[in-house]
This record gives C-alpha cells, sequence and structure tokens, in this order.
C-alpha cells in the first residue's frame, strides 16, 4: 500500500525533470523559441483580405463603356487583369489555375448600357479555392455599384443607409484575429508532444518502471513531471504575448491574472493529455502518432481559430467543447479584443479547468492501473 | 529486374515492424478516415447561425420587417440577451454577434423624411464573420426596402451574374476534404519514414546496419519504399471516403491522380529520411517533424491564400509539398486535370523529392565520424 | 617480402593506429596482430579505446592515422569487401526486439545478400551451435538475456565471416549463460574463426589466448595469461585472512615491514605481494594470531589492477 501523497517527494521528482530539460537545449529551445517563431511567421502570413487577384477578362465589345468596367475592376485595387482574345474555352484559365476569376464583357454590352437596358456580364469564379472564392465574390457587389455609378452615372442612392461600428477590431486588422488564436494552437500542440514524447521515453526505456517501484505516489510522479513544463508554457506564453503587443501591436483590454489563469489551465490541460498519450501507448513512435493526430488538424481545423464553430452542424459544436483549445481561443479573445470580465469567461475556465482534472485523473488511475498486479 | 535482396529484405522488416502493433494499424487505416469524416462534416465556411439583437422601438413597422426577416433567413438567429438593453454590453459579452440600432425617433419615420441610418455594432474579433455579417445584413435591408418602396426601384443596367465553377454550390467539404487527406497523409508518412531512421540511431541498431555490406543506396532505399507502399495503400481508402462520402467529384482520370499520389508519397518520405539525418533521436524526429508539418499545413494556401504571404512565406510555400499536391487533387477531381498544371506541380514534387533524397545521402555517413 | 608474409598470417594487423575525436586522443599509436582461429581479447575500463579500436577494424571509424589489415584487406581500398569477412556485435543490442527470430536472421541474411538455400542452412547450424531450446517464432524481446545474445551471435555468423568481433557480448548476462557463450566462442576458434573480444570481465579474459591491456588509448601489455601473470607478479603473492577480533592496526604494522611491497584489499581479503620468501615466512610466522596467509596465483584481476596502477 503506498504512502498518501507527500509534496516534497513530487518536488524532487520536478527538480529532476528540470535539470533533464536544462541539459537538453534542443528540447528547450524548441519550447520557448518555436511557438515565438510560429506566431511571428505565421502572424504575418495570414491575411485573408484578398489581393492581387489574377482576372482574366475577355471584351467582346471594345466600347468605352467595356474599357471603363475594367478600369473599375482595376482601381477597386483588388485585381491584377489580363485581356485575352476570345478564341477557345473561356474557363481555360481556370483550369489552367492561371486565373481566379474570369469576366465576360458580351459584344453589345455598350450599347445596352448607354440605352440604360439590362446589361448583363459573367463572371466566372473558381470555386475550388476557399479562401479567395467567397472573398471575391464578396467583393463584386462594390465593384458593380462603382461600374454602374461610373459607365451609367447612375448612383443608387438607398433609402437606408447601415453605418457599421467594428467593435473590438475597428481596421478589420486580420492580425488581431488570427495570431491569439495562433497562440492557442501553437502552445497546444506544443504541450501535449512535449509530455507524451518526454514520458514515453521513460516507459520506453524502463526509468519509470523503476520510479513505480519505489513508494511515491502516481499523483506525485505526474503533478512532478507536469509542473516543469507547465512552467515552460507559461514562458512561451509570455514570450508570445510581448510579441502580439509590441511587434502586432494587439491591444489587450482585458485582465491579465484571467489571461494568467486561462493560460495556466490550457496548458495543465494539454499536458495532462500528452501524459495520458504516454501512459496509453508506453512508446515513442505511437505516442507521437497520438499526440500529433489529438493536437495538430483538430486544433487548427475545430477550435474555432479559423473556421468558425457556430458554423457547424450541432453535433460538432458540442463536440468541440471536449477541445481545450476552444475554450482557450474565447479566452485569449476576450482577453485580447473584447476585454471580457470574470463573469464572461467563466465557462470557459471552467470547462478547461474540468479538463485538466479529468485528464489528469484518468492518467492517474491508469499509471495504477499498470503498477498493481 | 533483379530484386536486390537487401533491399527485400529492409521491405520485410520495416512492414513487420510497422504493421505488428494492432495500435499502429488503427493509426494507419482507421484513423485517417475518422479524422476525414469529421473534418469534412464538421468545416463550414459558410457563415451562419449569427446571433442578431436588434434595439427599436415596438412601433417601428419597418425596422420590426427588417429584423424578422433577418430572423427567417438562414443566417441569423435571435441573440438570448435577457434584458439587456445596453448595445456594446450585448457584443461585448458574446450574447450577440451583431445588435442593429435603430435611429432615435424609428427608422419607419426617418425614411419618411428622406435618408436614415441604421448602426451596425458588429463583433469583429472575427474578420470574415464580421465581413459576412455586413454583406448579409445589406442583402436583407435592400430586399426589404425594394418591396416597401417598389417605386424607388432603380434597375442599374450594369448587372453581374456571377458563378462559381467546378463548385457551383459551394460546398465546403469540397474543398476541405481533399486538402484535410492531404494533410493527413503527409503527416502519417513523414513521421513513419523519420521515425524508423531515427529509431535505428537511438537504439544503435544503425551500427549494425552499417557495419553489413548493404550500401547507402540499399539502406536508403530499403528505408523509404516500404512507407511509400503504405502510404500508396491508404491512398484509395481516402480517397473513397472523399468522393462516396462526401460526393467530391472525380472529373479527371483516376490513374493520373494514382500518379500523383505516387509522387507525392515519395516526396513525403523522403522529406522524412531528410528529417532523419538531422536528429539523434526520437524526441527530436517527433518535434523536427512538427517543425516541418505545422509551416507546411499552414503555407498550404488552404486556410488562407498564399498571394497574400510576404514574398519571405511566399518562397516558403513553394517548398510545401501540400500546397502541391492540393493544387492537384482539386485540378484533376474537380477540373478535370489541365496537362499544364499536373506536369508543373507534380514536376515541382519530383525535384523536391530528389534534392531531398540528394542531400539525405550526403549527410548519411557510412562511418560514425 | 618480410612484411606481407606476416600480414599474410595475420587475420588483424594494426600499426600506429591513432583516432582523435577533435582534441581528444581516444586510440593513442596502437600496435599489434591477430592470429588466424586465435581468440584475442581487450580488455580496459569503459573509455579506454576498445570500442573505438573495434570500430575502426569493423570499418565503421575512419582512423586518424596508422595503418590497419583486417582479413589481409586494407579498408581504406573498400570497406565492402572487409565488411563482407568480418561479423560484427556491438555493444548495444543488435537485434530488433519487436521482431521475431526467424525474422531477425532473414533481415540479417537480406543485408548480406545470402541466397536462402544457404540461409537455411547456415540458420539451423547456429542454431544448433547455440543449442538453441525456445521457439523462433518467438519475439526477441521474450527471450532471456542470455539467449538474446547467442541469437545476436547466430545473426554475425550467417554470413560465414572469417573474424568475430564481440564488442562486450557478455554484459548484462548470468554467469551461466556466460560461460556457455564462451564455450561456444571456443568452438568457433576451434572451427578457424578469429574472434577478437572486448570485455571488462576478467575472469572470462582466461579464455583468450593472448590478452590486450589498453587505458587510455594505450596498450599497457600484451600476452597470453600465463605469460602476463609471471611477467607483472614476478615476486610471490599471498592470500590474507584476517583473523577474527584482529586489533585495527595490523594492516598499518604490516605495511611499515620492509618484506611487504604492497596489500591491497580484496573483497573481504586481501592481496599481499612480497619482497623476500624468506622474510615473509617470519613476518607471517610472527603475525599469525592476526591473520591466515595462503600462497595464490595472480588473477588477471590482480594483473591489470597492477599493470595500470604501474602505468600512471
Amino acid at each position: 500500500m503506498k504512502d498518501p501523497v507527500n509534496l516534497n517527494r513530487a518536488y524532487a521528482i520536478a527538480f529532476k525533470e528540470v535539470r533533464h530539460i536544462w541539459r537538453d537545449p534542443f528540447t528547450l529551445g524548441l519550447a520557448l523559441g518555436l511557438p515565438l517563431l510560429m506566431v511571428l511567421f505565421f502572424g504575418l502570413a495570414m491575411d485573408f483580405n484578398v489581393h492581387d487577384i489574377h482576372l482574366t477578362s475577355y471584351d467582346s465589345d471594345h466600347s468605352r463603356s467595356s474599357r471603363q468596367l475594367l478600369e473599375t475592376f482595376e482601381s477597386s485595387g483588388y485585381f491584377l487583369l489580363r485581356q485575352e482574345p476570345l478564341i477557345g474555352n473561356i474557363t481555360e484559365p481556370l483550369d489552367a489555375n492561371q486565373a481566379k476569376a474570369v469576366l465576360v464583357i458580351p459584344p453589345h454590352f455598350g450599347r445596352y448600357v448607354v440605352s440604360r437596358m439590362d446589361s448583363p456580364v459573367q463572371v466566372l469564379i473558381d470555386g475550388t479555392d476557399n479562401s479567395t472564392a467567397g472573398v471575391i465574390g464578396g467583393y463584386m457587389e462594390g465593384i458593380q455599384s462603382a461600374a454602374n455609378s461610373r459607365l451609367a452615372n447612375v448612383s443608387v442612392s438607398p433609402v437606408v443607409t447601415l453605418k457599421p461600428r467594428y467593435l473590438f477590431n475597428p481596421e478589420l486588422n486580420s492580425r488581431w484575429f488570427t495570431v491569439p488564436g495562433l497562440a492557442a494552437v501553437v502552445l497546444a500542440i506544443i504541450s501535449i508532444l512535449l509530455t507524451a514524447m518526454t514520458v514515453a521515453r521513460e516507459w520506453e526505456n524502463g526509468s519509470m518502471e523503476l520510479l513505480l517501484s519505489t513508494p511515491v505516489h502516481p499523483v506525485e510522479i505526474i503533478l512532478g513531471k507536469l509542473a516543469p513544463y507547465v512552467v515552460l508554457g507559461l514562458s512561451a506564453q509570455a514570450l508570445i504575448y510581448f510579441l502580439a503587443r509590441f511587434y502586432f501591436g494587439i491591444p489587450f483590454m482585458g485582465s491579465h491574472v484571467l489571461f494568467i489563469l486561462g493560460t495556466f489551465l490550457f496548458v495543465a490541460a494539454y499536458m495532462a493529455l500528452g501524459l495520458l498519450v504516454s501512459v496509453t501507448t508506453r512508446q515513442q513512435i505511437l505516442a507521437m502518432q497520438f499526440s500529433m493526430m489529438i493536437g495538430m488538424l483538430p486544433n487548427i481545423l475545430l477550435s474555432g481559430f479559423i473556421f468558425p464553430i457556430e458554423n457547424m452542424p450541432a453535433f460538432f459544436q458540442y463536440l468541440t467543447m471536449l477541445f481545450p483549445a476552444r475554450w482557450f481561443v474565447l479566452v485569449i479573445r476576450g482577453c485580447f479584443l473584447r476585454g471580457s470580465d470574470l463573469a464572461q469567461l467563466a465557462v470557459p475556465l471552467l470547462a478547461m479547468l474540468f479538463m485538466a482534472t479529468l485528464f489528469v485523473t484518468v492518467a492517474v488511475r491508469r499509471f495504477k492501473k499498470d503498477v498493481e498486479p | 529486374m533483379k530484386m536486390n535482396t537487401t533491399v527485400m529484405g529492409f521491405f520485410k522488416k520495416e512492414l513487420v515492424q510497422t504493421l505488428r502493433d494492432p495500435r499502429m494499424r488503427i493509426m494507419l487505416f482507421v484513423m485517417p478516415i475518422i479524422q476525414m469524416t469529421l473534418f469534412g462534416i464538421a468545416i463550414s465556411t459558410e457563415t451562419r447561425n449569427i446571433k442578431l439583437a436588434a434595439v427599436y422601438k415596438p412601433n417601428d413597422f419597418l425596422m420590426r420587417r427588417i429584423v424578422e426577416r433577418c430572423y427567417s433567413s438562414q443566417w441569423f438567429i435571435p441573440a438570448k440577451i435577457g434584458d439587456m438593453n445596453d448595445a456594446f454590453r450585448m457584443v461585448q459579452s458574446g450574447k450577440a454577434d451583431v445588435v442593429l440600432i435603430a435611429p432615435e425617433k424609428g427608422l419607419t419615420r426617418a425614411v419618411g423624411r428622406g435618408g436614415a441610418d441604421v448602426q451596425l455594432l458588429i463583433d469583429s474579433s472575427n474578420i470574415t464573420k464580421a465581413e459576412a455579417v455586413e454583406s448579409y445584413t445589406q442583402a436583407i435591408l435592400t430586399q426589404v426596402l425594394g418591396e416597401a418602396f417598389p417605386e424607388k426601384n432603380q434597375n442599374p443596367p450594369v448587372r453581374f451574374v456571377v458563378r462559381y465553377l467546378y463548385n457551383p454550390e459551394m460546398v465546403t467539404s469540397v474543398f476541405m476534404v481533399p486538402s484535410v487527406l492531404c494533410m493527413i497523409l503527409l503527416m502519417v508518412t513523414l513521421i513513419l519514414s523519420s521515425s524508423s531512421m531515427a529509431r535505428e540511431k537511438e537504439s544503435g541498431t544503425l551500427e549494425t546496419l552499417l557495419s553489413s555490406p548493404a550500401t547507402t543506396t540499399e539502406i536508403l532505399l530499403g528505408k523509404s519504399l516500404p512507407y511509400v507502399a503504405l502510404g500508396m495503400a491508404e491512398f484509395p481508402l481516402v480517397i473513397a471516403v472523399a468522393v462516396y462520402g462526401f460526393g467530391v467529384p472525380m472529373r479527371g482520370s483516376f490513374w493520373v491522380l494514382l500518379f500523383c499520389a505516387l509522387i507525392f508519397m515519395c516526396n513525403a518520405v523522403a522529406l522524412g529520411i531528410l528529417l532523419s539525418t538531422f536528429v539523434k533521436n526520437l524526441q527530436q524526429s517527433a518535434m523536427a517533424g512538427f517543425l516541418f508539418i505545422f509551416p507546411a499545413i499552414q503555407l498550404s494556401g488552404v486556410l488562407y491564400p498564399v498571394e497574400n504571404m510576404p514574398w519571405l512565406l511566399k518562397y516558403c510555400a513553394y517548398l510545401d509539398p501540400i500546397m502541391y499536391f492540393v493544387n492537384l487533387l482539386r485540378n484533376i477531381m474537380l477540373k478535370g486535370g489541365n496537362l499544364q498544371v499536373v506536369v508543373v506541380n507534380a514536376g515541382a514534387l519530383v525535384v523536391m523529392a530528389f534534392f531531398a533524397i540528394g542531400i539525405a545521402s550526403r549527410r548519411f555517413h557510412q562511418t560514425l565520424n | 617480402m618480410n612484411k606481407n608474409d606476416k600480414e599474410q598470417n595475420t587475420s588483424v594487423w594494426v600499426k600506429n593506429l591513432t583516432v582523435k575525436f577533435g582534441s581528444f586522443t581516444a586510440v593513442d599509436h596502437i600496435s599489434f596482430h591477430v592470429n588466424s582461429g586465435e581468440i584475442f581479447g581487450f580488455l580496459g575500463a569503459n573509455g579506454a579505446g576498445k570500442t573505438t579500436t573495434i570500430r575502426v577494424l569493423c570499418g565503421l571509424l575512419e582512423p586518424t592515422s596508422g595503418e590497419v589489415r583486417v582479413a589481409g584487406l586494407d579498408p581504406k581500398k573498400g570497406l565492402e569487401a572487409v565488411k563482407a569477412r568480418v561479423g560484427y556485435m556491438s555493444q548495444k543490442f543488435t537485434l530488433y526486439p519487436d521482431m521475431t527470430v526467424d525474422e531477425n536472421l532473414e533481415f540479417a541474411a537480406a543485408l548480406h545478400k545470402i541466397p536462402s538455400e544457404v540461409h537455411k542452412r547456415r540458420r539451423a547450424e547456429g542454431l544448433e551451435i547455440i543449442a538453441f531450446k525456445a521457439k523462433t517464432r518467438q519475439l526477441v524481446s521474450e527471450l532471456s538475456g542470455g539467449t538474446k545474445q547467442e541469437v545476436a551471435l547466430v545473426a554475425a555468423l550467417l554470413h560465414d565471416p572469417e573474424i568475430l568481433f564481440l564488442d562486450e557480448p557478455t554484459a548484462g548476462v548470468s554467469p551461466v549463460s556466460r560461460s556457455r557463450f564462451w564455450s561456444i566462442i571456443r568452438g568457433l576458434s576451434h572451427r578457424g574463426k578469429t574472434v577478437f573480444v572486448t570485455t571488462h570481465y576478467m575472469d572470462e579474459a582466461e579464455n583468450c589466448g593472448r590478452i590486450a591491456l589498453m587505458r587510455d588509448g594505450r596498450i599497457v601489455a600484451l600476452d597470453n595469461p600465463a605469460n602476463l601473470k609471471k611477467d607483472t607478479f614476478p615476486e610471490p603473492l599471498y592470500e590474507l585472512t584476517p583473523r577474527p577480533g584482529v586489533k585495527s592496526d595490523w594492516l598499518k604494522n604490516l605495511r611499515k615491514d620492509k618484506a611487504v611491497l604492497s596489500v591491497k584489499p580484496y573483497g573481504m581479503r586481501y592481496h599481499a605481494i612480497v619482497s623476500n620468501a624468506r622474510r615473509w615466512r617470519e613476518l607471517s610466522r610472527r603475525m599469525a594470531g592476526d591473520f591466515k596467509a595462503r600462497p595464490i596465483q595472480p588473477s588477471l584481476e590482480d594483473v591489470f589492477i597492477r599493470v595500470v596502477e604501474g602505468a600512471k
């Protein structure tokens, strides 16, 4: 029968783990530097406002109106135009991935415009690329109005105008949106990978068995092993915070206390999950595959980082509640952009707390299961 | 063609070691299908379930029409704001994504006087959502106004007829499923090949290999071909899920697609081996794998457009096998396959694979010093 | 030419071999040769340079300077030819624990491109030599430590090498298995195979035809066990058993006497090197109440300790 939990022993295990980490500069550098690098690079890469779109135009009219139409497209600043003679297949530029949209101006376009008759123009958009298709479609309305006012002097003066106020991100800066979410995703992956691999290695080379053969309680092992990595995770987040604030200029409207609390719970949850993976697989290669599978794609695609959760079918909206990343994205966006207070973040924080506790409990039970015969 | 005994021996060994553990078999053949299904169903780029609230006086009939039309559309749902009356709080608390605010004296009256504004408070922490909200609201507004004031209808001459080719309904799974397929295949094959080499290093069995007469070529081929084979075994499964499960069209030649898949697998495995020459043990190979795969996913052009990236990252995107293979998948499956596109993208993958193996074999020393 | 004749009769010929890793010299100008069919032992502490030397001889490391001939071939002129004649068991375990005995042996055969008929025959022979009792369809990880090493030996023999290089082959194996392993090695030597062994178990080294002692990258002694013992211990050696209740300063008193060259602890007893037999007999009679003495033959461990200390 094992002794009750002794925190001193947990501390000793933690200390040994710290030594380990310190001696392996590769892992240390990775755990700290990597999140930073990732957020920097991809924060820079992500820009949802599409521009420099290749547009091929077929002008069968060659009138003043058609030229003005083409100018309207050009002056929008979104498109790079290229005129082609109308021979062969009009969808050829799209088939050959040379353009993302095709504009077809019919022969009598100019005449119809001048007579104020209905003058349709075909716009074919490449529907295979989700990151650009919808956005291009969205631009069409605005360009159509501009074209009408330019060509036919028709200004559609609306009866009612919408005056939008963009809250929390007035300039619709992509980075403000993506960087906090990216931080969550990167931290999640690193956390789960770190603990899964490190502990799996100990299972594989037998040192875990050795540890378990002593009076040490599994809870002490878990606390001892997780603690240094949680600190590492928090440090990484601190670095990301500075990057977000001072390089990307993202405002921080909320409470730092909640932010730290949220980060702590989040990192703890993923590390506990990594631990669970390592206890279950006991082998490094499997642990690796498993962690990548759980930690990478689901977090990128289902955490609300890019694709909003509200878009998902109801079943999946409930399913994503099982991912700590989904809750953390709420917390981190709430803290940075919305200035959310405790009442508003209570649910996400509690969810993460629940999950961290759940994973640790299950991990402890699985540890014990293999010690007791 | 004479079969090289050593390479065949490796083939057998790698397959035996990999497939022996049932958990690994599940990881290789079941998990990708589950993941694809999950993501294919869950992800949608079409914004809906937008929580809308409105602040207006009960007798403001025009405003009420607009709000009701919003709710009955496919995009908006009523926000559960209880008895909150601070519009800002509504959005800030997350209970509403957008709040419509009628003018002081009511919209119906304001219109009568000519010129009226409706304020829109939009939660813009998600940009695509914010822009969608604005355009949907505008569309509904135009619709309602058009019905309420038919005489004010001016038909502007220039009219765009917009059609989305290859995927007219803009079904998200049609573009997401091939992309996810590609990511999963890369992850699995790259990690398999790199960790197999890393494990030989870590356990010391690499020394045994080096002390045998096996040449570098034989060892590298022996460590890569089995994983290309495994990847190719997975490919039909995931394609079947895409085509029969999700209805992704298959407009081009399946054989061309298969051939491109083969090239992609070779590429992924070559990269895995290259990565393994930089690491000493399995843990490092996991980190290295992550270091490559995460950027590969980000820069693939699937989540957000490559055209927008700063030039440095754009160049990195040109080294991204996911980008090329997604191009191939989309072009062949959705557009029927354009010769130039296929040659360029497949060619890029081939060139990359050659470079990777070349560098790997140079780094692979037959001696330990 | 004289040198060529000598090389032809030897399995392994090393002259002035030096291996440096950066500024660290692992092997420092060593020279020796091993004859065909000999069991040659390489002794020394960890880090003395044994494993490095073996790696050079197997073609796994390039020497910094010096000449090497293995099975009459120069590794610099072609590693493949050398590797075909040489069998190697490294310190780390050489088999794959997640494969069966059959699969491991098949793979080893594939590495050496052994045709399947030949493989079947040699495999059966090998398993017989080690008197393999378990099932060949078993995973290697399920075998006992000693059996694992024996199977690894069979794998190293499949291509019928002339020379076997075994690096600490009995490390971590039970004493019964160790002696079994050595009887197998002796059998191999009788069949004409050269066996080059490194070990840090001194008692095993008695099995060797000749032994080289390495320290800090240099060979400090090289001869057959009997000569080594004679040369290292020209003086008589006695084993002392202290009697119960002996006074605690008995050792100090003993060491003060000029007849005694050195007294070293040896387990519960002591080994004393004596300078003068007659004076020693008087001394031990005088101190008979403190300890019991009997003459012994030096063991290789004694040899090693003395040589290594002498080389300091």
